[in-house]
């Protein structure tokens, strides 16, 4: 593998190599040492509500069955049957007790746990061939939640998810806490584009400079009244823990009447006061910022906005989250959510959800402009000369790395972190540097085992790693 | 057995209003004057999208117009379902299917300049008749081509319709459609198309 660390020190001092938006080599290394470390979502909490309720998502190639147990537990299992490598489950979605594989008929429980195994005694001699006794699917590695956000990582050595993400939670909490009964999920949309997932992330990370040219349209035709020029530079953005984002500057007034400016009922207006902190209303009610689009890394992002739905002068505010799933270097599948707070009155979530359809999403309007250009900068950045050129990722910085707009301080803005008011690519630059950070990094190699073998019985070895592994997930 | 699942505007939150007419009988015979209307009108229709004359296109729809496409999900067979709960890539009243249609009038809506060059191939069609003598039920099986520049290869998006025409002031109008697409992930960078 070429060594990639003077691509790395561009990409640290704000000078991207266009190549790193379409090589192949580049994938394989983010493949191993960011995919197969870090934390991914797989689904929210809403999206399996019941006992028995399942999703299958993936992280890259490997599919896990997401599935509420019978005792309610989420659980994220490896989608492969232990006998061939079948997968499972082959639906998207359903609702199961349990998982029959087609091809010799082994079925597990919907926690994993292995319940039927044809002709066990005849075939392996019972437990002295085949030991059933404690098999299950394999587990995801590491499975952690935030505000019912469900997060995996193939590294069972991850940190915490409340610690990887860091600062960023308190942003989290605007979309997916707004009352204390938390979100619920729609969808997703999926759909295929040929561009490479890290546009999109540093896209929502930070680029309100897109905003005034690539949205235009949505503006002329009355859709939305924020994103002209001068609104936009009046916002900030922000980067704090493992995330960032970007910001509206709202119109003068108290909490509540911004609140009410971007089109929340007093209804919901009332359980974000008794859900968010202080320091979470204060951003809103006293500095006058309200979340747009943000990113958690590596490829995880949350979009804000509040069009106009009908023929009126009023405003629906939506939120949509979406995950940029890479395929390969070049293509990323578009998984895309609505999401909508539980408690929100069944009309908001109507024509919240109809504000959604009209900008995000597969046929969104603010969406089918970004995605125009993000192919076309990826199939630019395959060739020779793209390796020529390393693209000026320093808005917002003079030579020598001061700001061209000092930091916003505490009496600005009580949101943790750093934020700054106007145009830079901030937070493109921080999403940069953490992919830089996990690609030096080597992954020591994932630790293996066998399937149904006794203890010290097969010739291989199976290390103590993966009996714990094991033991985490079975029944309690 | 079928694996046919009925679609309905009323699983969508923004269909409860649309039109319920629903198929009576067996398929129109294909020299019925009914038949023949709705044929030549989903090939006229095919012809003006294509075309990309929206603004035309909108003068055939209905006022309280429900335009639909769910997200399709693999399920299990005898699910009883496979799109996905109050989820959809379309669902349109004439509000937002207008704004859609003014916004690529303007000189900004970039996904579509230089326009894509779009077939609509329309083929089995069916008409039914249903319990309004002015309205017919029209199903038909439409695969879209969209070529884009000269570097990606062309886009498909394959699906079944099922259309309420409805006959305002002597003309066939569009007042629902439902369209299933064949793909639970579509292969096309976005749906600034209609189908």
């Amino acid at each position: 593998m070429t060594d990639q660390s003077a691509v790395l020190a561009d990409v640290r001092r704000g000078m991207v190599p266009a190549h790193i938006y379409n090589d192949a080599e580049i994938f394989a290394l983010e493949k191993e040492r960011l995919f197969g470390r870090t934390w991914m979502f797989v689904a929210h909490e809403s999206e399996v509500p019941h006992v028995g309720d399942y999703v299958v998502r993936r992280v890259l190639e490997d599919s896990f069955i997401i599935a509420r147990d019978q005792n309610g537990q989420v659980r994220a299992m490896f989608n492969m049957c232990l006998h061939r490598g079948m997968q499972v489950c082959r639906a998207e979605m359903g609702n199961a007790s349990h998982f029959r594989c087609p091809y010799h008929g082994w079925s597990y429980r919907n926690d994993g746990r292995i319940v039927g195994l044809p002709f066990h005694r005849e075939a392996y001699g019972g437990e002295a061939g085949f030991q059933r006794k404690g098999q299950t699917l394999l587990p995801a590695p590491a499975l952690d939640t935030y505000n019912g956000l469900i997060f995996v990582s193939l590294d069972p050595d991850v940190p915490p998810l409340r610690e990887f993400l860091g600062d960023f939670a308190f942003y989290l909490d605007y979309y997916t806490r707004q009352s204390h009964s938390g979100i619920e999920l729609r969808g997703p949309q999926r759909w295929r584009i040929k561009a490479n997932w890290k546009i999109g992330a540093e896209n929502f990370a930070g680029d309100m400079y897109h905003t005034p040219q690539t949205h235009t349209s949505v503006v002329e035709i009355g859709l939305f009244r924020e994103p002209k020029a001068e609104k936009r530079k009046d916002g900030n953005t922000y980067w704090a823990g493992r995330g960032g984002g970007t910001t509206y500057k709202l119109p003068p007034g108290t909490l509540e009447e911004r609140l009410r400016y971007v089109g929340y009922p007093d209804e919901m207006i009332q359980k974000m006061l008794g859900s968010w902190t202080t320091d979470q209303l204060e951003v809103v009610g006293d500095n006058g910022f309200m979340v747009s689009a943000a990113s958690v890394f590596p490829n995880l992002s949350f979009v804000h906005n509040w069009p106009r739905v009908a023929d009126s002068d009023d405003v629906l505010p939506f939120i949509s989250i979406r995950q940029w799933q890479p395929v390969s270097a070049d293509e990323t599948e578009v998984l895309s959510w609505f999401a909508v707070d539980k408690e929100a009155p069944e009309e908001f979530k109507r024509l919240s959800y109809k504000a959604y359809l009209m900008c995000f999403g597969s046929t969104g309007m603010f969406e089918q402009d970004d995605v125009e250009n993000w192919v076309s900068l990826t199939s630019t950045a395959a060739g020779s000369m793209a390796r020529r050129l390393r693209l000026n990722s320093r808005m917002g910085m003079l030579a020598d790395d001061s700001p061209v707009v000092a930091p916003l301080g505490r009496e600005e803005f009580a949101g943790p972190g750093v934020a700054h008011v106007g145009y830079g690519e901030y937070n493109q630059r921080h999403l940069l540097r953490e992919w830089a950070d996990h690609l030096e990094r080597p992954q020591s190699a994932a630790e293996t085992q066998d399937v149904g073998a006794q203890q010290g019985g097969v010739a291989a070895t199976t290390q103590n790693g993966s009996a714990t592994a094991q033991q985490r997930t079975e029944v309690q | 057995m079928t694996t046919q699942i009925r679609m309905d505007s009323r699983n969508s939150p923004l269909g409860q209003d649309a039109p319920t007419a629903v198929a009576v009988g067996r398929p129109l015979p294909f020299t019925d004057a009914r038949h023949l209307a709705a044929h030549q009108w989903v090939v006229d229709e095919a012809y003006l999208l294509d075309a990309q004359d929206y603004d035309a296109w909108l003068d055939l729809l209905t006022d309280d117009v429900h335009y639909y496409m769910p997200v399709r999900v693999t399920t299990a067979l005898g699910a009883g379902y496979d799109t996905a709960p109050q989820m959809a890539h379309f669902d349109e009243d004439r509000y937002s299917l207008s704004r859609r249609v003014a916004r690529f009038a303007t000189e900004h809506a970039w996904t579509e300049d230089p326009p894509s060059r779009v077939r609509h191939h329309v083929s089995n069609v069916r008409t039914f008749a249903t319990d309004h003598p002015e309205e017919i039920l029209v199903q038909s099986a439409v695969l879209l081509f969209r070529s884009r520049g000269d570097v990606h290869e062309a886009g498909l998006v394959s699906a079944g319709r099922e259309d309420l025409l409805r006959l305002v002031d002597g003309g066939w109008r569009l007042a629902r459609r439902h369209i299933a697409v064949d793909e639970s992930v579509i292969r096309m960078q976005n749906l600034a198309i209609f189908l």
